[in-house]
């Protein structure tokens, strides 16, 4: 096959390939260097001891002990455990929420930039900056969170320091952030839907709501789809905003899998163990994503 | 099955009025053809009659209720878009028992009406096709089954016929009429082609930039077009209209370039003013020795006759002869214009001289 096309070219096809790859080269080198190398560190390090702060032990090769050190780990079962919740929670909640925020801007606004400006804004803040003010929000003695409750004439909550309350704190500021991005995926989607198809159905004898369920979500469904891909993967790293907000306390109550890799590398300076435990992560990112992709597959007949 | 009664309706966007007052009142089960170029605000009033548009001023009656104020759903009107409008992620069938479904009608009736609908466009082998899998003509029939099925009072098009190449139009045009003539339904048809309105109106409005310039019969707009604009647009190829000046004891008109000719009698309506005069091309002949001279410039054969463009002086007039005529570009021949058919216009207002 490939040789059939290779005869196929012609010389001046030949010679733009062999231009094409010279100038991909650079940047293949360079992805190289800084993906594929650390890559290949990482899994090289999982499979020994290199713990910084015990210099004397060496790097010693230790095969799957870092591995079944994880499977007895209480601590990192909690993480998946917490991480999974978080997809749970926070994927379903930011493809709603998102749907209606994308819902809102599809209506003829006659003047459009503050909408579309008020989707974006979410989406262009770093995301730390976003756990730091949703950690403000539930701060105490100042938060607004509280400052509500008060007006309401209830008792203020200990939002960041008991366990429940900081993951419902934490998925609000996630959805909030993510909503934003699934809604302009979603709005893309919409405006692809011709009019015609809901002025027919108007004439029809279709309600609102029933054009919404006939109409838009079938139509939506593929980006609907790569919302959820896109969404799934960022959450199976979730990192910073539970980091800015709680730092995944009370206790480990609110820490992700992330969060542990990145204390036990950084903070315990265990390199091989938070090896092992970073290959998981990317091990169950990769099978999540490609159930994501099969699934696509067979998707196409659809449209 | 109702009229339609259209009574000063207005249209503005803003303080931009696209629709400057139009009265029309359509028969119950007439076949009205609404016709212009486009932004003359055709599909405006068709949309306004659905109901997709709100009416700025005046009363839209459907029946003997004034709809302004219904939602499209409420309106007993189905209607068929130029895109088709149909869902592609449901099948025939679904599409065009949607309306059905919709108004909660029962599975049994919905499969019932949507096999009759089927069998009159002959779309049952298609049923359960996605429209995806149907070509241009299909999705028309489609859609026009979506619209029959629901059995409304008023069918409306909206140039439904526009994405389709020449031929299957010409099909899909004599489906139209022949559903009209099986149903009965009245009809309210937009369309830019002339063509369509000529053969399946049975009375024709011209639109031009917000109202209406004539509104009549096939036959009589192109008879006795009320303007220049009808003169134009109704017919194929265009009437030939030319700049002429009419003598004050009506015995002559004198074309632009200087060429004069006897006039008929019918001219002294118009003694000594200045004119535009509109002649069809079927009211050009080639004339023995006797005649207006003329050079043969193109010449375009049908088959059935061949239209060629003849300059009379300095004035150009496409005419209509037998395919047999003597006919070649540059050639010099004589003719005879019958002048008995001919129009009269103000060249100011461009509306006929009665």
């Amino acid at each position: 096959m490939s040789d059939a096309i290779r005869h196929r070219l012609t010389p001046l096809e030949r010679s733009e390939r062999r231009l094409g790859f010279a100038m991909l080269a650079p940047a293949f080198l360079l992805l190289a260097a800084v993906v594929l190398y650390p890559i290949a560190e990482l899994i090289r390090n999982s499979f020994h001891f290199n713990h910084l702060a015990q210099p004397w032990m060496g790097t010693p090769f230790v095969g799957f002990e870092n591995y079944v050190k994880a499977l007895g780990d209480d601590r990192f079962h909690e993480a998946v455990l917490h991480t999974l919740l978080y997809i749970l929670v926070t994927v379903p909640g930011a493809v709603v929420i998102g749907l209606g925020l994308a819902l809102l801007a599809n209506q003829p606004f006659r003047v459009k930039w503050p909408v579309r400006l008020g989707l974006l804004l979410p989406w262009a803040l770093p995301l730390v900056f976003a756990g730091l003010i949703f950690r403000w929000f539930f701060e105490f003695n100042q938060g607004i969170a509280n400052a509500m409750l008060r007006g309401l004439g209830l008792e203020p909550l200990n939002w960041l320091t008991s366990p429940g309350l900081a993951f419902f704190a934490i998925c609000l500021a996630i959805i909030w952030k993510s909503s934003s991005f699934v809604a302009l995926v979603l709005l893309a989607g919409l405006q692809t839907i011709p009019k015609s198809f809901y002025e027919a159905a108007e004439v029809d004898g279709a309600t609102k709501w029933q054009q919404f369920r006939e109409i838009t979500l079938p139509m939506l469904r593929p980006a609907i789809f790569v919302a959820l891909i896109f969404r799934t993967i960022t959450a199976i790293q979730t990192f910073d905003i539970p980091y800015a907000m709680t730092n995944g306390g009370p206790g480990n109550s609110t820490e992700t899998l992330a969060m542990y890799i990145h204390k036990t590398t950084v903070d315990f300076l265990d390199l091989g163990y938070g090896s092992a435990l970073a290959v998981l992560m990317f091990i169950v990112s990769a099978v999540i994503t490609s159930l994501y992709l099969r699934h696509t597959r067979r998707d196409p007949g659809r449209h | 099955m109702a009229g339609i009664e259209i009574a000063s309706v207005v249209k503005a966007y803003g303080s931009v009025p696209v629709i400057h007052g139009i009265d029309l009142s359509v028969r119950d089960g007439e076949f009205v053809v609404l016709v212009g170029p486009s932004g003359c605000g055709k599909s405006t009033l068709l949309r306004m009659i659905a109901g997709l548009e709100s009416v700025t001023d005046g009363t839209i009656r459907i029946g003997d209720r004034v709809v302004n104020d219904l939602p499209p759903r409420d309106r007993d009107i189905a209607m068929v878009f130029q895109d088709y409008a149909l869902y592609p992620h449901r099948t025939v069938a679904e599409n065009v028992g949607f309306g059905l479904r919709m108004r909660g009608v029962d599975a049994a009736t919905i499969a019932r009406k949507v096999n009759e609908a089927a069998e009159i466009l002959q779309i049952t082998h298609l049923l359960d096709r996605k429209p995806g899998q149907l070509s241009g003509g299909q999705r028309q029939r489609v859609a026009m089954g979506r619209a029959i099925v629901r059995d409304p009072k008023v069918f409306l098009f909206d140039e439904p016929l526009s994405n389709l190449d020449a031929q299957l139009r010409a099909e899909m045009r004599v489906e139209i009429k022949k559903l009209h003539q099986r149903f009965g339904t009245t009809i309210i048809y937009v369309t830019h082609d002339q063509v369509e309105a000529m053969t399946l109106a049975d009375r024709i409005a011209i639109l031009k930039a917000g109202h209406v310039e004539q509104f009549a019969t096939p036959d009589e707009v192109y008879r006795q077009p009320r303007s220049t604009f009808v003169a134009r647009f109704i017919g194929s190829p265009s009437m030939n209209i030319v700049p002429a000046r009419i003598a004050s004891d009506a015995a002559t008109v004198t074309l632009a370039g200087g060429t004069a000719i006897a006039a008929p009698a019918a001219f002294a309506r118009a003694g000594g003013r200045d004119v535009l005069l509109g002649l069809r091309a079927e009211h050009l002949h080639l004339a023995g020795a006797e005649g207006v001279p003329a050079r043969t410039v193109i010449v375009e054969p049908l088959g059935s006759d061949t239209l060629a463009l003849m300059q009379i002086g300095t004035v150009e007039m496409t005419g209509r002869f037998p395919p047999s005529a003597p006919l070649r570009a540059g050639g010099e021949v004589t003719l005879r214009l019958d002048l008995d058919k001919a129009h009269l216009f103000d060249p100011e207002t461009g509306l006929a001289i009665a």
